[in-house]
């Protein structure tokens, strides 16, 4: 449970394969086609870091420690599997997972506050009214069946810092792609530690030439990784290689005698190095445009 | 409006999907505006409410039978929702609710609550757990009336077991129970302990906050551990053996071992020293002493301690007999007519070495659970029965369930918070006080 990651609901409930995953979005899908037409949304992943961005100024307001944020970004893939975002009103989702995140991660935030400050990121959206966030708390838990514990990456890579002897420019570095990968599917498909591991290995990998990480290890990561990627993804599958620095050839070592899926961990790789491809599409006021008439043409806002 | 409907349900768009006002008012007549949850399951359909067990500063606990045919007995906990003049509203779950539900849909232990299901409904939640005939403080009262008599030595035994290995599986989940107390284990008709009521419970793994900031008084006051009432700030899984050792030594003897006056929080809300209490634990533990617990010194409440060891000196205390656990504990033996002769009828000198260890002053020192578990008080006298009331002739009264109040639904309820216990709405007033 809470210290055993493999006894977690999230492993028992909440872990999906991707065929899984597609088919459960399927389902959604089906539900109401017509909005679907109607309404088309950009990829998942813009969306996910449209939210991530809307959660980082909520969060930046009330002084939140990012693993609440990362909780709450975990509650929202989690609802929207079971729930088509076409029938919701994403800013009051987005202000009730973060309200109700705050209190699990023992960082707790009052109702108000944070229904003022939602309201002042996005006023069109968030009424005045506590009770639409309490209410829609009640949705968000009764979605999750309660199982509202999560295990994040950042543990094991802290765990992990003094063991693989890590500099602190790399456990920024993995810190950041950690934030990243919350902008994926990743969450839904991997243990935690597989996400830590390839992290860390990214990070110790692509050891970026600039310093000081802000949130997203994107801009630092997306030309290196696109352009090394596939080496990197060689030498870890090539223990015999000569080819890698002794500082990757450590690691591979460490990973070799871990138990850790290796095959996992370069599958991660990849998602991280598409969603950085994805991101340099990326618009703001697309998801911004898409989103607002999504809601008010249903008068999902009322 | 038939049209209207069947449109709806063509786009196959579930009721309780909305979040309120996706409907034009004027069609659903049914249901006042703003309310856009509505639960897939009810209370109701799938729980005939057999009677009213007890209330509480939460809400109430109403005993059940499931409808569709699952076996055993059901205990419902509802919480009270917050009350905004007459009209019910949604104000945001208290964190002790969000606590209880999550820690209870994690967990998993024999000796640990089972929780069937939570159903949110009408603003309310409901917690179905499993249903226990009888907790440690109605057993403890059964054995004082109409007379005294004490409880079984291998029924001590078993009871004690269990609850430390029900804590051992919390603490090592990161698990702090913080309000472990007689009230809140439960015993089974079967004779398995099951530790109740995680609503103080907590996570303790790196926690973002330090564990005072976020509730200041954690723990019945007769259970709370000395460095809780010295003003400790960070605390650890030691609070919860403190109240372990409590208990032991209340099974034994049958009264609370620590029974002090809680001293009020002031209108500041400000916790006071518990002096009462304090004393209390003196009086049969002896004064702590920084020699053998050298954390002492830097409590916050050390200056209020040596004030109170300076009132103790002059008022004479000095001329009785020095406290010690061990008179306390043979005195218990002998009124408790524990047998000293054979070593099944008796907790023994193995008793009360780990009562002493479990209610050791310097949390750093004091027994953990995995500890206790192998100490030979549990190795010696043969092996510790999974049933605690094995080989007992009489049975105990089940616990007492009301008529009176059959409608899970509608009760009236109690409109206080739990007395001296924590309330998250302090927060920011206990981080302020801290910067002071």
């Amino acid at each position: 449970m809470a210290a055993n990651y493999w006894a977690s609901t999230q492993r028992r409930h909440w872990l999906f394969t991707r065929e899984k995953l597609a088919e459960v979005r399927d389902k959604q899908r089906e539900k109401d086609m017509v909005a679907h037409t109607q309404f088309p949304l950009p990829d998942q992943r813009m969306l996910n870091i449209y939210f991530s961005q809307q959660l980082t100024k909520l969060g930046k307001k009330t002084s939140t420690r990012q693993q609440a944020l990362a909780t709450a970004q975990i509650y929202i893939k989690r609802f929207y599997t079971k729930n088509e975002i076409r029938h919701t009103n994403p800013y009051l989702v987005l202000a009730t997972a973060f309200y109700l995140a705050c209190k699990m991660e023992e960082c707790p935030q009052h109702i108000r506050l944070v229904v003022g400050e939602a309201r002042s990121l996005w006023p069109d959206f968030i009424a005045p009214d506590v009770s639409k966030v309490g209410e829609c708390e009640f949705f968000l838990i009764s979605e999750m069946s309660s199982q509202m514990i999560v295990h994040h990456p950042y543990r094991t890579l802290t765990e992990l810092q003094r063991e693989l002897a890590l500099t602190s420019d790399e456990v920024a570095l993995a810190w950041s792609v950690i934030n990243d990968h919350y902008l994926t599917d990743l969450p839904l498909l991997h243990a935690p530690h597989v996400i830590a591991v390839m992290a860390i290995i990214v990070a110790v990998v692509f050891k970026p030439s600039q310093a000081g990480f802000h949130g997203s290890a994107a801009p630092a990561l997306a030309g290196a990784m696109r352009d090394g990627g596939v080496n990197m993804l060689t030498a870890l599958n090539d223990k015999n290689g000569g080819g890698p620095p002794p500082r990757v050839q450590k690691l591979i070592g460490w990973l070799a005698e871990s138990e850790v899926d290796i095959h996992a961990v370069v599958e991660c790789t990849q998602e991280l190095v598409s969603l950085y491809e994805v991101w340099e599409q990326y618009s703001e006021k697309n998801c911004k445009e898409l989103l607002s008439r999504m809601v008010r043409t249903q008068r999902l806002d009322k | 409006m038939v049209i209207v409907l069947s449109i709806m349900f063509n786009r196959n768009f579930p009721l309780f999907n909305s979040f309120g006002g996706f409907y034009p008012q004027s069609i659903d007549t049914r249901r006042p505006a703003g309310t856009g949850y509505t639960s897939k399951v009810r209370v109701r359909d799938k729980y005939h409410i057999v009677g009213f067990i007890s209330s509480g500063t939460y809400g109430r606990v109403y005993k059940a039978l499931a409808k569709d045919g699952r076996r055993g007995e059901f205990a419902i906990k509802k919480f009270k929702p917050e009350k905004e003049g007459e009209v019910i509203q949604y104000t945001g779950l208290s964190q002790s609710a969000i606590r209880e539900m999550s820690l209870c849909s994690e967990l998993d232990h024999p000796n640990v609550v089972q929780l069937a299901e939570i159903i949110l409904e009408d603003k309310c939640i409901f917690m179905v757990f499993e249903y226990t005939d009888h907790d440690l403080l109605q057993i403890i009262h059964h054995h004082t009336t109409p007379q005294r008599h004490a409880i079984s030595a291998p029924m001590v035994r078993s009871i004690l077991f269990q609850l430390l290995n029900g804590l051992y599986y919390l603490h090592t989940n990161w698990v702090l129970h913080r309000d472990l107390k007689p009230a809140n284990i439960l015993v089974t008709s079967s004779g398995a302990i099951r530790i109740g009521d995680l609503g103080l419970a907590r996570l303790f793994y790196k926690p973002l906050n330090s564990l005072f900031s976020g509730d200041k008084v954690v723990v019945t006051i007769w259970y709370r551990a000395p460095e809780l009432l010295m003003g400790s700030r960070h605390y650890t899984p030691a609070v919860d053996l403190w109240a372990v050792g409590c208990i032991f030594a209340e099974l034994l003897s049958l009264r609370p071992i620590f029974k002090g006056e809680e001293a009020k929080m002031d209108s500041k809300k400000t916790v006071p020293f518990q002096r009462n209490q304090m004393m209390r634990i003196i009086e049969i533990m002896g004064m702590p002493r920084k020699e053998t617990w050298p954390g002492l010194v830097s409590m916050p409440e050390y200056s209020q301690l040596q004030s109170l060891a300076l009132s103790r000196a002059s008022s004479g205390h000095h001329f009785s007999r020095p406290p010690s656990l061990e008179s306390w504990y043979t005195n218990c033996l002998k009124n408790g007519g524990y047998s000293s002769t054979s070593n099944i009828g008796t907790p023994g000198a193995e008793g009360l070495d780990l009562l002493s260890r479990l209610l050791e002053y310097d949390p750093t020192k004091r027994i953990t659970a995995q500890e206790a578990l192998e100490h030979p008080y549990f190795k010696e006298g043969g092996p510790v029965s999974a049933d605690c009331f094995q080989g007992l002739e009489g049975r105990y009264p089940h616990r007492r369930v009301t008529q009176d109040d059959g409608d899970i639904r509608s009760g009236s309820l109690p409109g206080t918070k739990r007395s001296g216990l924590p309330d998250d709405s302090l927060l920011g007033r206990a981080a302020k006080r801290l910067k002071e």
